[in-house]
This record gives C-alpha cells, sequence and structure tokens, in this order.
C-alpha cells in the first residue's frame, strides 16, 4: 500500500516536473542569439530525447548481458522494453532535428554525421526487433537478440566519437572538448531549463521502462503458473 | 599444447569449409558473380566520363565500396546457414569446439573477401579509369576492410542462422552494423587515390583496424553462447 502511494506520489512528481520544463522551455529560458526565430528552443527536447535514445541503448546493453550470464526471462524483458523506448526516442530525436534543420538551412536531412548517427541507432534499434521477430523459439530469440545487442554497442563509439570526427558536422563540438576542457558556453537560464529537460526525460523513461517491465513479470508470472 | 591444437583444429574447419565449398561452389559463384553483374551495370551506366572530375573523388571510392559491400552480403552468410540447411551444425558442435568453429569460418569469409577484391578491385579501377596513386594505401585499407568486414559478417550469420528468413535478415541486421566501418573504408580509399603517402590513410587505419579488433574481441566472447544456445 505504502509502495503504491510513493509511485502515485513519483507519477505526480514527474508530471510536474515535466509540466514545468515545458512551460520553461517557451517562457523561462531567452531566446537564442544566431538562431532563426524561436527555433532554438527544440533544443531543450531534442537534445534530451537523443539522450534518452542513447541511455536506452547502455540499458539494453546492462539487460542483455545480464540474460546472457544469468538466463532469467526478466532480463530478456528488461532489453527489449530498453529498445522499445529506445527506437521510440530515437525516432522522436530524428523528426524534432529534421524539424530544426529545415527552419535553419531549409532542408530536412543534410546528411550531418550526427544525423547519420542517430538514424543508424534507429536501424540497429529495427534490426534488433526483426531479429526477435524471426526466432520462434522464445530462449534462442533472447539469447540471440542479447549477443546482438552486445554486438551493436561496438559500434556506437565509432558512430558517436569517430565518425563525427572524419566529416566536418553541422553540429556543435560535442560538450567535453577532446583535452578534456568544459565547452559548454550557454546563458545559465537556458542550462537550467536545458538540465532540468534532461532530468525530466531520464524520469519519463524510467517511468515508462519500469512499466513495461512490470506488465513483463506479471505475464511472466501467469504463464509460469499456467505451466505448473 | 592447447594453442597449437587449437590452431589445429581451427585448421581443420577451414580445410572442411574449403571441401565443401569446391564441392558446391554456391557462395564463390554468389559473391563472384553479383559483384562482377554490379560492377558491369555501374560501368556501363556511368563509366569514366559521366562523372565530373570534382566528384570523381568522393563518388568512385563510395560506388567501389558499394559494389564489394552487396557482393559480400550475398555470400558470407553461408558459412553458418548451410550448416543448418544441411542438418550438419549439431556434428560439427560435437567435433569442434566453438572457438575453432569461429576462427575457421572467420578465415574462410576471409579468403573469400580477398578473393573478391582481387577479381573486382583492378577490374574496377580499368572500367571506371579510377586512378590510384598511393598502391599500398590501398592495399591497406583493402586488407584491413577484409579483416573487419569478415569478423562483422561472421558473427552476425551465426546469430542469423537458426532465425527464419535468414538471408533477408542477414542484410538487415549487417548493414547499421557494417555502415560507419563503410564510412571509414571510402574515406580511406578516397585518401588513398588522391595521395600516394601512407600518412594520408592512417586515419581511417586506425578506425577501420579498431572496430574490426574490437568486433572480433567481441565475437571470441559471444560466439560460445550463440553457437550453443
Amino acid at each position: 500500500m505504502t509502495e503504491n502511494r510513493t509511485r502515485a506520489l513519483l507519477h505526480w512528481v514527474l508530471g510536474g516536473w515535466v509540466l514545468l520544463v515545458i512551460a520553461a522551455a517557451f517562457f523561462y529560458a531567452p531566446s537564442a542569439a544566431g538562431f532563426k526565430g524561436e527555433s532554438a528552443r527544440i533544443v531543450f527536447f531534442h537534445v534530451p530525447q537523443a539522450w534518452v535514445a542513447v541511455l536506452a541503448f547502455c540499458v539494453n546493453l546492462v539487460a542483455s548481458i545480464r540474460y546472457m550470464r544469468k538466463r532469467n526471462p526478466l532480463d530478456d524483458a528488461r532489453a527489449a522494453a530498453a529498445a522499445r523506448l529506445g527506437l521510440v526516442f530515437s525516432v522522436l530525436a530524428t523528426v524534432t532535428g529534421s524539424i530544426f534543420a529545415n527552419v535553419m538551412w531549409n532542408s530536412f536531412w543534410n546528411w550531418d554525421p550526427r544525423e547519420v548517427s542517430i538514424v543508424i541507432l534507429l536501424l540497429i534499434y529495427a534490426a534488433y526487433f526483426a531479429l526477435r521477430e524471426a526466432i520462434p523459439d522464445e530462449e534462442r530469440r533472447a539469447s540471440l537478440s542479447a549477443a546482438y545487442a552486445v554486438l551493436a554497442f561496438v559500434t556506437m563509439p565509432f558512430l558517436v566519437f569517430v565518425v563525427p570526427r572524419i566529416y566536418w558536422s553541422l553540429h556543435p563540438d560535442t560538450i567535453i572538448g577532446a583535452k578534456g576542457n568544459l565547452k559548454l558556453q550557454m546563458d545559465s537560464r537556458m542550462l537550467q531549463t536545458l538540465l532540468g529537460s534532461l532530468v525530466g526525460f531520464t524520469g519519463l523513461f524510467v517511468w515508462l521502462y519500469t512499466l513495461d517491465v512490470r506488465l513483463a513479470r506479471v505475464l511472466l508470472a501467469r504463464r509460469g503458473r499456467e505451466e505448473e | 599444447m592447447r594453442t597449437s591444437n587449437l590452431l589445429s583444429e581451427i585448421a581443420a574447419v577451414l580445410a572442411k569449409e574449403f571441401t565443401s565449398e569446391l564441392r558446391s561452389r554456391v557462395a564463390l559463384n554468389a559473391i563472384g558473380l553479383f559483384g562482377l553483374t554490379t560492377l558491369i551495370a555501374v560501368a556501363y551506366q556511368i563509366g569514366p566520363y559521366q562523372i565530373q572530375e570534382a566528384d570523381r573523388p568522393h563518388l568512385l571510392s563510395a560506388l567501389l565500396w558499394i559494389i564489394l559491400f552487396f557482393a559480400a552480403t550475398s555470400g558470407l552468410s553461408r558459412v553458418f546457414v548451410k550448416e543448418e540447411d544441411a542438418h550438419t551444425a549439431k556434428t560439427l558442435r560435437l567435433a569442434a569446439r566453438p572457438l575453432a568453429v569461429l576462427g575457421g569460418k572467420y578465415l574462410f569469409n576471409l579468403v573469400l573477401l580477398v578473393a573478391l577484391f582481387a577479381l573486382i578491385v583492378p577490374l574496377y579501377c580499368a572500367l571506371m579509369g579510377y586512378g590510384v596513386r598511393g598502391v599500398a594505401g590501398l592495399l591497406l585499407v583493402l586488407l584491413s576492410g577484409a579483416l573487419a568486414l569478415s569478423a562483422t559478417a561472421t558473427i552476425v550469420a551465426a546469430i542469423i542462422a537458426r532465425a527464419s528468413g535468414s538471408t533477408t535478415l542477414f542484410a538487415i541486421l549487417s548493414v547499421p552494423l557494417v555502415l560507419p566501418l563503410l564510412v571509414m573504408l571510402i574515406q580511406g580509399t578516397r585518401a588513398a587515390a588522391a595521395s600516394s603517402e601512407l600518412a594520408a590513410v592512417l586515419p581511417a587505419l586506425q578506425g577501420i583496424v579498431s572496430l574490426g579488433g574490437a568486433v572480433i574481441v567481441v565475437s571470441v566472447y559471444l560466439f560460445p553462447a550463440v553457437w550453443h544456445d
């Protein structure tokens, strides 16, 4: 009972926080110089969406490794839940990035290395689900998709860190420079809003992920009872 | 003693692959003919004179790797798919340890890729009028590309072999994994074509070798779970 109350309270806090972030993105943060109109405000949503897509990829990796070590079906459900959310957030990051690109550079797609990297992340998630769909046996599906998830994770550092350094990018450089110096230069109110949004989107991911895993746990328990 | 045993097991798996491939020649024919057909189509439609001089370095290196990669995907998955189709996978599981199976099949795919490159690259240079200043640099890029591509193709082939519609799945699963590698290979080929200095291809080579190495290391850890699943 107490757990349910805490959970309900956390939902209200998360809802309030997200509403606050939306309000701050439009009314608290000032307009950014050097951008067309109010287009820069999309950063408060685009960056956290891309962050959650990558976070989901990491959660998927951890759950996949755990499955390969312990063969617990719940870990497979965790990996699949993270991948599902990762797919949704990478689509959102791609769409918001394209809208911003069209406003700024009159083109929805510019083949920027970071644009390409989020699309490849999206393709990896899609391939992960294509693999899962193609294997009817549950245990085999879990172990082979876990292996693919681990393998896919190996290519990500090359996409995120190596390829953007070979090709010129429209995106700003990473927050931490090559010499370890902090390169983020942003108005403090914009920074507060961006950090708040990162926290809000991370909370949203945790909530949706927990919901999906709880559902999987119930389904697994029901199937266990049916098999008995 | 253990290492020599492993090496002899790898050699035995490799010899088995060659024997069975020379019997049917399915992968050899698929890769070679796919590569030749695509090359002829590209050379016939574009040829050496259809591309503007300024665009040649970018387009010719990209076209070369598109031909090589898609020709490779038509045959590299067979190393594991044929074991499932012929119901010989269980026997192979009993006969050799996982690392030997992975090593033998990886080396077989590597030989197939090197043969494909040896057939297509000189023909491509001749038919498309692709002048390469740094031949040594290009050879290094091709060799490192073959090492990295066959590593990715072998482990993906092992993953998809036991899924339904495995040939289609191979392309779906390998393309996102291979894309960063292809980007670096295209960049390295372009650099080799433009300069005779080996230093020109070094940045791309570093990326290709480290990605290939990372995939090989991960494959060694993943393969026993995939193979004995």
